[in-house]
């Protein structure tokens, strides 16, 4: 098992999955803290920046009906969690819905959030789309992240879908054993479900451990795949951030 | 409005701002992490990691319909300390924000500076006030309580970062998203809790590997915090109103309105009324200050 239903485009040639993946990651964050950077209202620029990341995708070929269908449920999360913005900020009534009020200046957060938000999502989607996880891990690496970092989210990925299947099969047996409880049973048991899959997951990384000094592990994590950013990287990167910094200032200037 | 921001609500400033505070907890706790980790702990971390990580998965009710799920800063705090605990949920928000754009990639710094340095760290930070108040008797009750403090100051990270964005003002924020948290925490703190005093029950080395405060360090605690709270309480019901004379002298020469920032409780007054409130907010803010003061002190 692994995160293959979300890197199902990692493997298909293209400038894109030929880009290291710390490039990869880099341009993300460029993506999405250049929409985290648009003033209030610059509508323009953020469907800009939307078009900078579909265009992305189409050079990595990724089909647009599966970026947005990926991007569906972070989008909805994103909308059900400004909601409550357009009744609480404070401004001019435009709307009632019930005993509540939607400002004008709600209104223009919530879009405004919205439209900074999308092509970071978009991006993040886009990333993951074509990048496998351990991929990610040596991008993270090559970006100088802490090694304990790395190395937790390089093992933590072995042990997860463990982990996962050992909750679910702790459950399904819970479960069989109290079809009709009751709230507080059943918050118990989730505490202990929950406690012994800790339990199984400490005594899990000893066994580990053991294996890993049985072959010659010394306290560092080796990679055999090394992909450090080169000057082709660096280059598609200097354009990105050139014309994400282009429309920032647009926004900000104009 | 809950634990993970989204991108898109932040301002530059705050993103600005959260991401270097984030950045330099995590690089403190990575150089402390290093030294204290043995290479046999390599393993657990990842063990660890991805049980906060799946144990997020599963929500819990809390009311009104709503769910949420374990937070877990404190629970890891509690197990290998608190720079491991740092950079375990930092290690989770980050894959969180990657790989299901649960919390914003823009925002990071923001999630990981509530989850991670306020919720883990501050919420050790309490855990091991409460240990020294309590005793190691007290272990599964301090540790509940810390969860529930780690859940509030988290849940006030966000209401600050979300005010001084202008998304909401500030007093709304702290209203909607502290009182969110205050359910949130009550889940975090139960949950926490009973998790914990299950796996110290199954296996009691873990608990025992864990320093406790000496008897010196407890009679210490326990005389400054009290101390600190009944000067709180009496400073807060018995101090005047009028302003004092460098804030007389500001209002008489207009320097009021020349500043730059306005300060989280100017005036000494909260969003919520109380002047108690302020005077513990302050008594905390100074105790944790000359704390964490003392322990680098002490190291050297």
């Amino acid at each position: 098992m692994g995160f293959h239903h979300l890197d199902q485009y990692a493997h298909s040639a293209g400038p894109l999955t030929r880009t290291p993946p710390a490039a990869r990651v880099l341009a993300t964050v460029l993506l999405a803290v250049g929409a985290a950077l648009l003033p209030l209202g610059a509508w323009l620029q953020m469907v800009v920046l939307g078009g900078l990341v579909l265009a992305l995708a189409r050079i990595g070929h990724v089909p647009l009906a599966t970026l947005l269908a990926r991007s569906a449920p972070p989008l909805l999360l994103l909308a059900l969690a400004s909601a409550a913005v357009l009744v609480l900020a404070p401004g001019q009534v435009i709307a009632r819905v019930g005993p509540l009020a939607v400002t004008d200046a709600g209104l223009e957060r919530v879009g405004s959030a919205l439209g900074r938000g999308t092509p970071a999502i978009l991006a993040g989607v886009l990333l993951i789309s074509t990048t496998r996880f351990p991929d990610l891990v040596e991008g993270l690496r090559e970006l100088r992240l802490p090694l304990v970092v790395t190395a937790a989210l390089g093992l933590a990925y072995r042990f997860l879908y463990l982990l996962a299947d050992e909750l679910t099969q702790l459950q399904r047996a819970a479960a069989s054993r109290n079809a009709r409880a009751g709230a507080v049973p059943r918050r118990r048991l989730l505490a202990g479900i929950t406690a012994s899959a800790l339990v199984r997951s400490l005594a899990r990384s000893e066994r580990v451990h053991r294996a890993m000094l049985a072959r010659g592990f010394t306290g560092e994590l080796l990679s055999l795949h090394r992909q450090p950013l080169d000057r082709e990287a660096w280059r598609n990167l200097g354009i990105l951030g050139v014309l994400v910094a282009l429309v920032v200032l647009s926004a900000r200037v104009g | 409005m809950l634990a993970h921001i989204p991108d898109g609500f932040l301002s530059a400033p705050v993103l600005l701002g959260t991401a270097l505070t984030s950045a330099g907890a995590l690089a403190v706790a990575a150089r402390r992490s290093r030294a204290a980790l043995a290479e046999r702990q390599v393993p657990l971390l990842g063990a660890i990691t991805a049980f906060v990580f799946a144990a997020q998965m599963f929500n819990f009710p809390i009311a009104a319909g709503s769910s949420a799920h374990l937070l877990g800063g404190v629970l890891v705090a509690a197990l290998a300390g608190p720079s491991v605990a740092m950079l375990v949920i930092f290690s989770v928000v980050l894959v969180q924000a990657l790989l299901f754009q649960d919390g914003g990639i823009a925002a990071l710094g923001a999630n990981t500076l509530n989850l991670a340095v306020l919720g883990a760290g501050g919420g050790w930070l309490a855990y091991r006030w409460l240990l020294a108040l309590l005793g190691a008797r007290f272990r599964v009750a301090a540790v509940t309580v810390a969860a529930f403090l780690s859940a509030l100051l988290t849940g006030l990270g966000v209401a600050l970062e979300l005010g001084f964005s202008q998304v909401v003002p500030a007093r709304t924020a702290l209203l909607v998203v502290g009182g969110a948290h205050l359910l949130v925490g009550i889940g975090e703190a139960a949950l926490t809790g009973a998790i914990l005093a299950l796996v110290w029950r199954a296996r009691p080395e873990l608990a025992a590997a864990q320093p406790v405060p000496g008897p010196a360090v407890r009679a210490w605690t326990l005389g400054l915090t009290a101390t600190s709270l009944l000067l709180a309480l009496a400073a807060g019901s018995l101090a005047s109103r009028r302003p004092d004379v460098l804030e007389a002298a500001a209002f008489r020469f207009g320097l009021r309105e020349r500043a730059l920032h306005a300060a989280p409780f100017a005036g000494y007054e909260t969003v919520l009324g109380w002047p108690w409130l302020v005077a513990l907010a302050g008594v905390a803010a100074v105790f944790l200050c000359g704390w964490l003061l003392l322990r680098a002190l002490a190291r050297r």
